[in-house]
C-alpha cells in the first residue's frame, strides 16, 4: 500500500517538474509576459454618422477610434463586409442578424455611432454590439455611450471611448488618455513637455532657458519629478502640472539625478553625489528624511522600482562599465543581473514586474533596448538597426515602450510594442527630444 | 506488479504534463490573463486622498491619491519663486471609467461630461528665473575658458569612456594651476563633458568623474581645493555636434570656467 502511494507521489512529482519544464520554454514565457501572440479581439467600426456642421468630423472619430484599438493590442481592427451595412448610425439600427453576420464575418464586436452639436459642445454618440450582449439581453438592446464635451476635447472623447472598449474585454484600463512627458530642446534650453501617448498635443511645462532633465510622473499623475540645473548644481525638483507650481525636492550639493517614484509614491529614489560619488538616496516624500541605500566607490544611478515596491533596480559601473544590478528597498541583497556585454543601464521595471527594460550595447558599439527577467534567466534585444535607442519607460498596461531614438537622425521619441513590433514616431519638428516617461493610468 | 506502476506512472505523467501544457496555452491567449508570476498587482493600491496643499508656503505633502476628483481652488496657493499662483483647473488623473450601459433600441445612450483631460498650465518665466539664466548662459557662452574674461586657463579633454589625466591634460593642468595661485581671487567651475555615444545618465555620472579628476589634479598641484566646484554636464551642452570623432574629441572635455569671487 505504501509503495502504491510513494509510486502515485513520485509519478506527480515527476510529472509536474516535466510540465514545468516545458512550460518555460523562452518564447512562450516572452509571448506571455509581452503579450504579442494572444489571440486579439476581432472588431469592426461601421462608421459613424456626421450631424456637424464640419466636413470630415466623424471621419477623424473614426480614424482616431481604430488607431487608438491597434495601439491597445487587445483588439484586431478589421474592415467590416459590405453585408454589414447600417441603413442609420444609432442604435434603431441594431437587430440579431448584423450581429450574426458579424459573426460568420470573424467579427467577435462592432461598434458604430454618430457625432452631433449641441452648441456650444460636440455629442458623440457610440454604440456597441458583442457576443456578451447578444447573450445577456433582447435583441433590441446595445450597448450604449454618450459624451458631450467642448470641440477641443473630440480627441479626448474618443480616446474615453478606445479606454472603455478595453476595459470591457480585459478589466484593465485602456491607454488612450494616457500622457507622455518628455524634454525637447526649446529656446537656448532643454524644457518639459508633456504630449497625448500618441504624439498629440504637446504643452510647456518649464520655461527656465536651461537645464530640465528626466522626468518622472508622480504615480498619482499631479507632478513630474526632474533634475532642473541651478547655482551650479543639478538639484530635483517637483512641478505640479495643473498650476505649474514648482518646489525643490533635493538640493544637496553636486548632482542629484534620475528620479523615481515608488510605487505609491511615498518614496523618491534618485542618485546623489554629496558623498563624493554617485550613489543611490531614498526620500520620504512627505517628512524630506533620506537615508543612503548604497554604499560603493563607483557610481550607482539609474533607479527604478519593482511594482510591488520590494526591489530596486539600478545602473551601476562597480564592476568596470555599466551593468543592471537589483536590491531589496532597504539597499540590501545587491544582486549583479545583467552579464552580457560591457554596458548596460537605464534599467526599467515593467508593470506587471516580469521585465526590466534597458539600454544595451551591441558588439558594433550601438545602444539598443533589450529586456532581461528579473532572475536574469532570459534576456532579448528588442531594437535594431541605425542610431542609439535610450531611455525606455513602459506604458502603464506592460504592452509598449516609449523611448528616445537617433534612428532618423535627431533625436526623436518612439513607441512600440514590448516585442519591438509597430514603431511609431511621435515628435515630429523641432531639433532634439529625450528622456520620454509614460504616465500612469 | 512493477510493470503495472510503471505503466500508471508513465500515463500519469503524460496527463499531467498535458494538462499544464494546455493550462499554459490557454494563459497565452487570454487577453485578461494577468501577469503569470505571483499575479501581483500591476500597481499596488493606494490609499484615498491625502490634501492639496495648505495655505503656507510648503511643499505639497505628496498623497497616494489616485481616485482624488478634480482639485478644488486652493484656499492659498503657496507661492514660489518659479511659479506664477493659478487656480488649478482640475487635476490631471484621468477619470475612472464607468462602462457602456444597456441602450434600448431607438434609446439615446446615457450621457457622460468629458472635459479638460491632462491640463498643464501656461508656463513663462519668472523675474528671477530670467537672471539666473541670464547669468548661466552667459558662462556657457563662452565656447572656450580662454573667452572668459582675462583668463588664461585652458581646458582638458578625454579618452572615451574614460577620466583618466591623460600626459597633455596634466602639462595644461600644469599650467593652469600656475596660473590660479597667481590669482587667488579667481574661484573655478570645472565642468565635465561626453561625447554623445552614452546614455544620457551614464554620460552625467562620466562627466562628473572627470570634472572631479581634474579637481584633484589640481588639488595635488598645489591649488586649494575649496576654490574649485565641479559640476557635470554629460552629453547635454556639446561644444561640437557633428557626429564623428573629431567631434567626439572636442566634447569629452573638463571646461574650466573661472569666476571672480
Amino acid at each position: 500500500m505504501n509503495l502504491k502511494l510513494l509510486a502515485v507521489a513520485t509519478c506527480l512529482t515527476v510529472g509536474v517538474g516535466l510540465g514545468q519544464l516545458m512550460d518555460s520554454g523562452a518564447a512562450d514565457v516572452f509571448l506571455e509576459a509581452t503579450r504579442g501572440e494572444f489571440q486579439k479581439i476581432p472588431i469592426g467600426v461601421l462608421g459613424y454618422r456626421d450631424n456637424t456642421m464640419v466636413d470630415g468630423q466623424a471621419r477623424r472619430v473614426v480614424d482616431i477610434l481604430k488607431a487608438d484599438l491597434r495601439r491597445s493590442q487587445v483588439f484586431t481592427v478589421v474592415d467590416p463586409p459590405k453585408s454589414i451595412q447600417l441603413a442609420r448610425f444609432d442604435s434603431t439600427a441594431v437587430d440579431r442578424g448584423l450581429f450574426t453576420r458579424a459573426a460568420e464575418n470573424g467579427l467577435a464586436v462592432l461598434v458604430w455611432g454618430r457625432l452631433g452639436q449641441r452648441d456650444p459642445d460636440m455629442v458623440l454618440d457610440s454604440y456597441v454590439v458583442d457576443g456578451l450582449l447578444t447573450q445577456s439581453s433582447d435583441a433590441d438592446t446595445v450597448a450604449g455611450k454618450r459624451y458631450v464635451g467642448s470641440p477641443s476635447v473630440l480627441r479626448l472623447m474618443v480616446h474615453r471611448l478606445a479606454d472603455e472598449l478595453v476595459f470591457r474585454y480585459t478589466g484593465e484600463p485602456g491607454i488612450a488618455r494616457t500622457q507622455i512627458a518628455f524634454v525637447s530642446d526649446y529656446g537656448g534650453g532643454r524644457e518639459l513637455f508633456v504630449m497625448d501617448y500618441d504624439g498629440y498635443a504637446p504643452r510647456q511645462v518649464t520655461a527656465d532657458g536651461f537645464l530640465n532633465l528626466m522626468p518622472r510622473w508622480s504615480p498619482d499623475r499631479r507632478y513630474l519629478a526632474f533634475t532642473t540645473y541651478r547655482g551650479r548644481n543639478h538639484h530635483i525638483d517637483l512641478v505640479e502640472l495643473t498650476t505649474g507650481k514648482r518646489w525643490t525636492l533635493v538640493s544637496a550639493n553636486g548632482m542629484n539625478i534620475t528620479p523615481a517614484w515608488s510605487p505609491d509614491g511615498a518614496i523618491l529614489a534618485y542618485a546623489g553625489s554629496q558623498d563624493g560619488n554617485a550613489e543611490i538616496y531614498a526620500m520620504d516624500t512627505r517628512t524630506r528624511s533620506t537615508r543612503r541605500l548604497t554604499d560603493n566607490p563607483a557610481g550607482d544611478f539609474s533607479p527604478s522600482w519593482s511594482p510591488t515596491g520590494r526591489e530596486i533596480a539600478f545602473a551601476s559601473d562597480r564592476g568596470g562599465g555599466p551593468q543592471v544590478y537589483v536590491m531589496g528597498a532597504d539597499g540590501s541583497n545587491v544582486r549583479r543581473l545583467t552579464f552580457e556585454g560591457d554596458y548596460n543601464t537605464a534599467p526599467t521595471w515593467s508593470p506587471r514586474g516580469t521585465w526590466i527594460a534597458y539600454v544595451c550595447r551591441t558588439k558594433e558599439q550601438q545602444l539598443k533596448l533589450c529586456l532581461i527577467s528579473p532572475d536574469g534567466q532570459r534576456r532579448l534585444q528588442i531594437t535594431s538597426g541605425p542610431g542609439a535607442d535610450e531611455s525606455p519607460s513602459w506604458s502603464p498596461d506592460g504592452r509598449h515602450l516609449v523611448f528616445s531614438s537617433t534612428r532618423d537622425g535627431k533625436s526623436h521619441i518612439y513607441m512600440m510594442n514590448t516585442d519591438g513590433t509597430d514603431v511609431e514616431r511621435l515628435t515630429a519638428g523641432g531639433t532634439y527630444h529625450s528622456s520620454p516617461s509614460w504616465s500612469p493610468v | 506488479m512493477r510493470q503495472w506502476y510503471s505503466v500508471v506512472c508513465v500515463t500519469g505523467v503524460l496527463a499531467v504534463t498535458l494538462l499544464l501544457g494546455s493550462a499554459c496555452s490557454k494563459k497565452n491567449i487570454q487577453a485578461t490573463a494577468d501577469a503569470q508570476e505571483g499575479k501581483a498587482p500591476v500597481v499596488a493600491k493606494l490609499e484615498p486622498p491625502g490634501v492639496p496643499a495648505k495655505p503656507e508656503p510648503q511643499p505639497p505633502k505628496i498623497t497616494e491619491s489616485p481616485s482624488e476628483p478634480p482639485a478644488k481652488p486652493e484656499p492659498e496657493a503657496p507661492k514660489t519663486a518659479e511659479a506664477p499662483p493659478e487656480p488649478p483647473a482640475s487635476a490631471s488623473k484621468s477619470e475612472p471609467l464607468t462602462g457602456f450601459e444597456p441602450t434600448p433600441k431607438g434609446a439615446a445612450p446615457p450621457e457622460e461630461p468629458v472635459s479638460g483631460g491632462t491640463v498643464v498650465a501656461k508656463v513663462e518665466p519668472s523675474e528671477s528665473a530670467r537672471e539666473r539664466v541670464q547669468e548661466m548662459q552667459q558662462e556657457q557662452a563662452a565656447k572656450t575658458t580662454a573667452d572668459v574674461a582675462g583668463t588664461q586657463l585652458e581646458d582638458v579633454y578625454f579618452g572615451f569612456d574614460s577620466w583618466k589625466i591623460m600626459e597633455r591634460a596634466k602639462q595644461t593642468l600644469e599650467l593652469n594651476a600656475t596660473w590660479l595661485k597667481a590669482n587667488p581671487d579667481m574661484k573655478l567651475t570645472i565642468e565635465g563633458h561626453c561625447d554623445e555615444r552614452g546614455t544620457l545618465e551614464y554620460n552625467l555620472v562620466l562627466g562628473e568623474k572627470r570634472a572631479k579628476a581634474v579637481k584633484h589634479y589640481l588639488a595635488e598641484l598645489g591649488v586649494d581645493a575649496g576654490r574649485l566646484h565641479v559640476t557635470s554636464f554629460g552629453k547635454e551642452k556639446p561644444f561640437c555636434h557633428e557626429h564623428q570623432e573629431a567631434c567626439y574629441q572636442l566634447n569629452r572635455r573638463g571646461h574650466l570656467v573661472g569666476r571672480a569671487q
